[in-house]
Order: structure tokens, then C-alpha cells, then sequence
């Protein structure tokens, strides 16, 4: 079977983030295999979760569900299932993967209703991108009638800025969209900023749509807290010590352009090593948003000790307190979960 | 001292003993005269009985800390059966340590002391264990951990149960006077403490019906267990895991030398991952030397074939010493600090060489992220908030300074304490952990070793 094509549909339901089809996808892969054994499933799994890793320019978060996925596999009793044979484990391991999807579509609504009391009445919050988990506590905090407005960064390259402007200005809220580089200056007004995650890493770090680190720092200098959404399953085991630390950093993200005649010879990672001989040469209309985009990283990493809390459906942490402690437990409680 | 307007009715016993006219029938001159006679007397007695009782105290405090620098020393030496030279070297150290008088605030740092003597039933991998503990010949955690349980295991297999007792329960009273030697030799590591306790618990809950030649091949076991799974392979692990954070161009800012950080630079390099590493050291011990002997004398890759082509050998890693005043001006040129660590406190303090929390602050302060590389056997329970409640000296014979300055001591300590707010993380053989999240390891370890 396809997994790449499996992820890619289980990713057309508005509802279903990467770590939940890359679980959806997998427990399928589970039940495609014809595996005989416990070591040949993980390692066709492994196999499969490789693929999707190769098949997506940004593999942090899927990457986050394939982990939990497997682990639940390799840490499943293999006694819970009474008549014990290796077919009826498989299809009762796709079931409590199917349950536990089921489960996580919750999560939304109980970090909202974690998040809610923390918007007071009047307040002027600013988000980043277009996140369904700050939508829903946006829109909550609106039913509870409690008078928001918003500012929208604009969120470029991808623009989804303006996908949450159009739906909470549906809902009647008061929204605009800001620019990216205008966040300093709409600070002041801001009471807090509130934003959606990728990933949230074992430093208590946070990943997240290119610009947040921008907007993190921004609040940090301004001393507005700044409020993280993530979903548990979004908890990946992964230490950033910097930017460059990311899974998603390739030589070609910030790499230096060499004119655009050359610019086929410089796409392949070994010979973009040398970049000395850029030259800015008067062709700088001709470089499109596309250019930019492909020479620009897609996320980036917060430090912890930017972050105000994470809301999360196990409860609100504090990323540089008490949080990281407990993470490790957290992520075996986790696996759990699923039982 | 009672007020000039109090009356002298008030002044002390010994004064108003002496005879004097009612206070009314003086003019208020001779009241005042009476009164700065009486103080001047007062002030003459205070201070003569000053002398002599401050006298007596400062001694005392003298004594004293002689006596505590003295005491593990003193309570090794058999003062019954003492040879010559024993008393001699006894009084050498009394004349060191009340020389150093200016160390007083320090003594508890507790002073390695050499020409110490052996009481009791000690071993001689012992004896030899603990005077190579005191010439520093065998130096680091690690080192000095593997040794002591390697030592131990010859102890454990010469023993013999004496009649009418069982190994469970005697042999930790004859292991114990040589725990005490080594600790005379040198203070005990954090992690040797942990090993000889587990050791200890391996040894109290030995079966009493096993035969002892079992019983100590089963302790023997454990200790080779122990040694396996939380050093030899911690270690791997450690490297494995260090080695994913450093990238070809990266340049690794080290300081002193730790064997973990030696081995996890060494395998990166055989991994192919080309980076240069500046060395950061500081006397007395100047153990960078080594490591940078090590680094430095890594057999060059020989010709190796890849993707069907022969690849030459690949140069020697690229290093660069500097002692510590030099630090400023290198840690820009860093890109990830990598240190050792003795030992690591449920606060997330990290116990280290003295001079690392320097590094680390410094790299902190440049944003640069400091790793530390450290084994799970090292964490210690208690909390550490300064280097002073506990460190120990460096013996003045081993690193002798230059010039020898009258009423001049060196201080060398030899560790210091790292807060954990400059540590971007710490590699343990569990993973990488922010040191604010120390505490939980062991619980995710099931408290079983530790």
C-alpha cells in the first residue's frame, strides 16, 4: 500500500493534523501488512514512517505521531488480547490507534476550555498563522461572550494568516491582519499573544510556523505573556540546541543566491558549500516570492524561556519550570493513553 | 555601658563596692568626674579581661581546625604501634596545616594528605588503589569509579566468611575499613558513593543459603553488571546521542579534559563528521594536555573506499589549546560547548572541574549551547547551591607551584558548581534533558539503581 498516499488523504479532513494521519496512516499500514511477527511489524512501521518522513518537506510534527505510534506498538502488552493470535493483535492495535485519533479530536476542546479563562473580557490578543486549536479557544472565549479582538499576522509565505482573519471575522469577531514585520509595532496594544504549535520539544521549547520565535522574542522585550496551544500528541522527543538544530534545516535554507542563471547547479546540498561567489547584481525584481520561500525555513524553534505556558490537554505546564520534568513521564503516560 | 546620666548605683558589682558619698550631696562637676572615673576603671577591666579570654579562644579555633583537617588522618594512624616516620610525617602535616592558617575558612575542603598509614585488615589492591587515588594517578569520576569496583571485586573474592557469621551480613563490615582507606587517600566521588551503595545493597540482600564461592561470584557479577550497563554502555549511548549535535564546519569549545567528551569527539571524527575543537585549560592540573594529546594523536582514517572510490586519509582533528584567560576572545569562534561533569545535583547544578562554570557562564552569555555529558550513576540526590559547602583541595606537593612565597598558600580548589541556568542541556544515556527536569530521571528509571 501507499502510505504517502494514505497520509495525504487522511490530511484532506480539516479536523486531522499530521501526528494523527501519520497515526491513522500507520495503524492502516498495520493492518495492510502481512507481517508475521512483532519484529517485522516495527520494522515495516519504521519503513513506512520513514517514507513519509522522506515524502514531506517538513517532518516534525508527523514525525511526533509516527514515534507515538510506534512506541505504542513496541510497548503494547501482547497478552491483552485473550485469543492471542498475531492477526487479531494487529487488528486490535489498529483499533486502539482508530480509538486514540478518535480520542485526540477532543483535545482541542479541552485545551480551549483550559485556555478560556485566561481571555478576559476586552482583551486585544495577537496570533500567528492559522492554528484550528487557537481557533476553537478564540471562538469559545466569543461564545462566552467575552468581547476579543484579534490581530492576525499575515504569516508569510504560506499566507494562512488571512484563512483565520476571513473565519473569525465570519464569526464576528473584530480582526486584522498585520503584517509580519508590523508585530513590534502592533505590540504595545497587544494584551496577549496567543499561538498555535508544530511541536513542542523536551526543552520545553517550542516549533512553530517561521515567525513565531519573531513574535515570542517581541513579547518577551514588551513583557506581554505569550501563551503556546499544543495537543499531547504534538510532545516530540527532540532537543534543538538552535535553529539550525531542526530536523527541517537543510543546506539550502539561507543558503546565499547565486544568480539565477546558476541557480540550477546550487539546488544540490554538496555544491552549495561554496557559496562565495554570490553577487547581487540588478536582478533583484525578478526574484519571485516562490524564490524567497524555497530559500526560507518553514518553521522555527522558541526557546523556553519565552514562553509564558503551554496549554496542553494534560494541563497547563510551564515550558521552563516544572514542564520539562515532566515530559519524560509525560511521554511514557502517554503511551498509556492509548490503553 | 550604662548611659552618662544613669545613675552610678547601676555600674557593675565591682565598682560599687568601692565607698561613695551620696550622689545628692555632689555638685554636678564632681558627678561627672566620678562617672568618667568609673567608666575609665570600667573600660581598663573590659579590656584586661579581653586579653586573655581572646587569647585562649583564637587557640582553641587553631586547634581546632587542625584538629578537624587532622582527623580522618589522625583516626587512620594507629597511634599505638607508631613507627618513627609515621610521627614524623604526622608532624609534617600538623606543621602544614598550622601553616596554613589562612586556609582556615577552607579546612573543611578536607586536604589530601600523602604518607598516610593502613589500619586494620586492608587489602593490598587497596593499599596500591589508594595511594594511586592520592598521586592522582588515577583521576576522574569514571576512572576512579571502574577502579574501586574493579578493586573490590579481588577484595570480595579473598574474603572468607568467618565462622558462625554470613557474608550478608559480615562482609560489609570488612569491606567498610577499606572504603575508609580510600576515602583517607582521597575524598570519595559522588559516584563512587553510588556504586558501593548499591554494592552494599547487592550485598545485603545476597541469599544466606547460597555457597559462598556462589555468593561471591554473584556479587562479582553485579559489580561487572554495573560497570557494563551504567558506565561502558551509558558512555556508547552518550556518544551516540552528543555525536547527532555536532555538524561538519561546527567548532566544539571543551575545557580540561573528560573522558566521555574525549571518546564522544573521537567517534564523531570516525564518523566522518569534519569539526574543530578549541581546547580550554587552566592550571593546576592542566588536563587539557592530555586531551589535546589524545584529540591530536587520532590514527588518520587510513584510504577507505567509498561509493567505489578511494577516499585519502583524512587529517588529524584541528585543535586549538588555550588556557582559560583566553576564553573571551574564543568562545565567539565556538559554535557548542561540550563538558564533563563529576557528578550532577537534583537542583540541575552541575559538579565539574573548577573552571567550568566559568566556561559555561561565559558561553551562556554568547548564547553559545553548552552540553553536558553525563552518566546517570552521577546524579547525586542532594541539592548543591555553591562551590564552597563541599570541594576538595588540590595537594600542594602534587602541583607545586613556581615560586614559594612566605606566608603565601595557593588555594586550588579542585571543583566548582555550574548553576543550571547556563546549561542548554544535559546528555545522559536516557536522552538530552534540560537540567531543571534532573529530578524526574530517576523516577523514569523506576528508582532501581540509584
Amino acid at each position: 500500500m501507499d502510505i504517502c498516499a494514505t497520509y495525504e488523504r487522511k490530511l484532506q479532513d480539516q479536523q486531522i493534523s499530521p501526528p494523527l494521519a501519520a497515526i491513522l496512516s500507520l495503524s492502516e499500514l498495520c493492518a495492510a501488512s502481512n507481517a508475521g511477527t512483532m519484529f517485522e511489524l516495527v520494522k515495516a512501521l519504521n519503513e513506512g514512517a520513514d517514507s513519509l518522513r522522506r515524502n514531506s518537506s517538513n517532518p516534525i510534527s508527523l514525525n511526533a505521531g509516527c514515534e507515538l505510534f510506534i512506541a505504542f506498538v513496541t510497548l503494547f502488552p501482547h497478552d491483552s488480547v485473550p485469543s492471542a493470535s498475531f492477526s487479531d493483535l494487529k487488528m486490535e492495535l489498529v483499533k486502539q490507534g482508530q480509538s486514540y485519533v478518535r480520542q485526540a479530536l477532543t483535545y482541542r476542546t479541552k485545551i480551549a476550555e483550559l485556555a478560556v479563562d485566561f481571555i478576559t473580557d476586552d482583551s486585544v490578543i495577537l496570533t500567528h498563522s492559522y492554528s484550528r486549536v487557537v481557533m476553537e479557544t478564540l471562538l469559545l472565549a466569543h461564545q462566552r461572550s467575552k468581547r476579543i479582538s484579534v490581530f492576525v499576522t499575515e504569516a508569510r509565505p504560506r499566507g494562512l494568516g488571512v484563512k483565520t482573519a476571513d473565519a473569525l471575522t465570519a464569526a464576528g469577531i473584530p480582526c486584522t491582519v498585520i503584517l509580519d514585520s508590523a508585530v513590534a509595532y502592533a505590540m504595545e496594544k497587544v494584551d496577549f499573544v496567543i499561538v498555535g504549535s508544530e511541536a513542542v520539544v523536551e526543552s520545553g521549547g517550542l516549533i512553530n510556523a517561521i515567525g513565531s520565535l519573531n513574535i515570542a522574542i517581541i513579547a518577551k522585550a514588551a513583557n506581554k505573556p505569550f501563551y503556546a496551544l499544543a495537543e499531547s500528541y504534538k510532545f516530540h522527543r527532540l532537543f534543538p540546541l538552535s535553529q539550525y538544530d531542526l530536523p527541517s534545516h537543510n543546506p539550502r535554507i539561507l543558503s546565499f543566491q547565486t544568480p539565477v542563471e546558476q541557480d540550477r547547479t546550487v539546488e544540490k546540498p554538496s555544491s552549495s558549500a561554496s557559496p562565495n561567489t554570490r553577487s547581487v547584481s540588478g536582478a533583484l525584481s525578478s526574484i519571485t516570492q516562490e524564490q524567497i520561500a524555497k530559500n526560507n525555513p518553514d518553521v522555527d524553534y522558541t526557546r523556553p524561556d519565552l514562553i509564558s505556558l503551554v496549554f496542553s490537554d494534560v494541563g497547563s505546564l510551564t515550558p521552563s519550570g516544572e514542564s520539562p520534568a515532566c515530559f519524560r513521564s509525560l511521554f511514557f503516560f502517554l503511551t498509556r493513553l492509548f490503553l | 555601658m550604662a548611659a552618662p546620666i544613669a545613675s552610678t548605683s547601676n555600674g557593675p558589682p565591682a565598682n560599687t563596692s568601692s565607698p561613695q558619698p551620696s550622689q545628692k550631696s555632689m555638685t554636678k562637676a564632681e558627678r561627672r568626674e566620678l562617672q568618667e572615673k568609673q567608666r575609665a576603671a570600667k573600660l581598663a577591666q573590659a579590656g584586661d579581661s579581653n586579653k586573655p579570654k581572646a587569647k585562649p579562644k583564637a587557640d582553641s579555633a587553631q586547634r581546632k581546625s587542625s584538629n578537624a583537617a587532622d582527623k580522618t588522618h589522625s583516626s587512620v594512624d594507629a597511634s599505638k604501634s607508631q613507627a618513627k616516620d609515621v610521627a614524623a610525617s604526622a608532624m609534617d602535616v600538623e606543621a602544614a596545616t598550622s601553616k596554613s592558617r589562612s586556609l582556615r575558612i577552607f579546612s573543611h575542603f578536607g586536604l589530601t594528605k600523602h604518607g598516610h598509614t593502613v589500619k586494620g585488615d586492608i587489602h593490598p589492591c587497596i593499599i596500591r588503589l589508594a595511594l594511586q587515588f592520592s598521586e592522582f594517578r588515577i583521576c576522574g569520576a569514571n576512572a576512579r569509579c571502574i577502579a574501586t569496583l574493579t578493586a573490590f571485586k579481588t577484595v570480595i573474592q579473598d574474603y572468607t566468611t568467618p565462622p558462625n557469621n554470613t557474608l550478608s551480613r559480615h562482609l560489609m563490615t570488612h569491606l567498610s575499613p577499606q572504603i575508609s582507606h580510600l576515602v583517607s587517600a582521597r575524598p570519595m566521588s559522588v559516584t563512587m558513593g553510588n556504586a558501593i551503595r548499591q554494592l552494599k545493597l547487592e550485598i545485603s540482600g545476597s541469599d544466606i543459603d547460597m555457597p559462598e564461592q556462589d555468593a561471591k561470584d554473584l556479587l562479582c557479577q553485579k559489580i561487572d553488571d554495573y560497570i557494563r550497563d551504567r558506565i561502558i554502555i551509558a558512555d556508547e549511548v552518550i556518544q551516540d546521542l552528543a555525536c547527532k549535535k555536532i555538524k561538519d564546519g561546527d567548532v566544539i569549545l571543551t575545557y580540561a579534559r573528560s573522558s566521555i567528551v574525549e571518546k564522544v569527539l573521537l567517534s564523531a571524527y570516525k564518523q566522518g563528521k569534519r569539526f574543530s575543537v578549541i581546547v580550554v585549560d587552566s592550571r593546576p592540573l592542566l588536563e587539557g594536555k592530555v586531551l589535546l594529546q589524545a584529540l591530536t594523536s587520532a590514527p588518520p582514517v587510513s584510504w577507505t573506499l567509498s561509493n567505489d572510490s578511494l577516499l585519502p586519509p583524512s587529517p588529524p582533528i584541528p585543535c586549538t589549546y588555550a588556557l582559560l584567560p583566553a576564553l573571551p576572545s574564543l568562545i565567539t569562534e565556538a559554535t557548542t560547548v561540550i563538558l564533563g561533569a563529576h557528578s550532577l545535583h537534583s537542583n540541575g547544578a552541575v559538579f565539574s572541574r573548577a573552571g567550568t562554570a566559568l566556561v559555561s557562564m561565559m558561553a551562556k552569555q554568547h548564547s553559545v549551547p553548552v552540553l553536558i555529558c553525563c552518566e546517570t550513576y552521577k546524579f547525586s540526590e542532594g541539592v548543591m547551591l555553591d562551590g564552597f559547602g563541599k570541594n576538595e583541595l588540590a595537594p600542594s606537593h602534587l602541583f607545586q607551584t613556581s615560586t614559594q612565597v612566605p606566608n603565601m598558600e595557593i588555594l586550588n580548589p579542585l571543583y566548582d558548581l555550574t548553576p543550571p541556568s547556563s546549561i542548554t542541556a544535559v546528555v545522559t544515556e536516557v536522552g538530552l534533558i534540560p537540567p531543571s527536569s534532573i529530578s524526574s530521571i530517576p523516577m523514569a528509571l523506576g528508582r532501581i539503581t540509584l
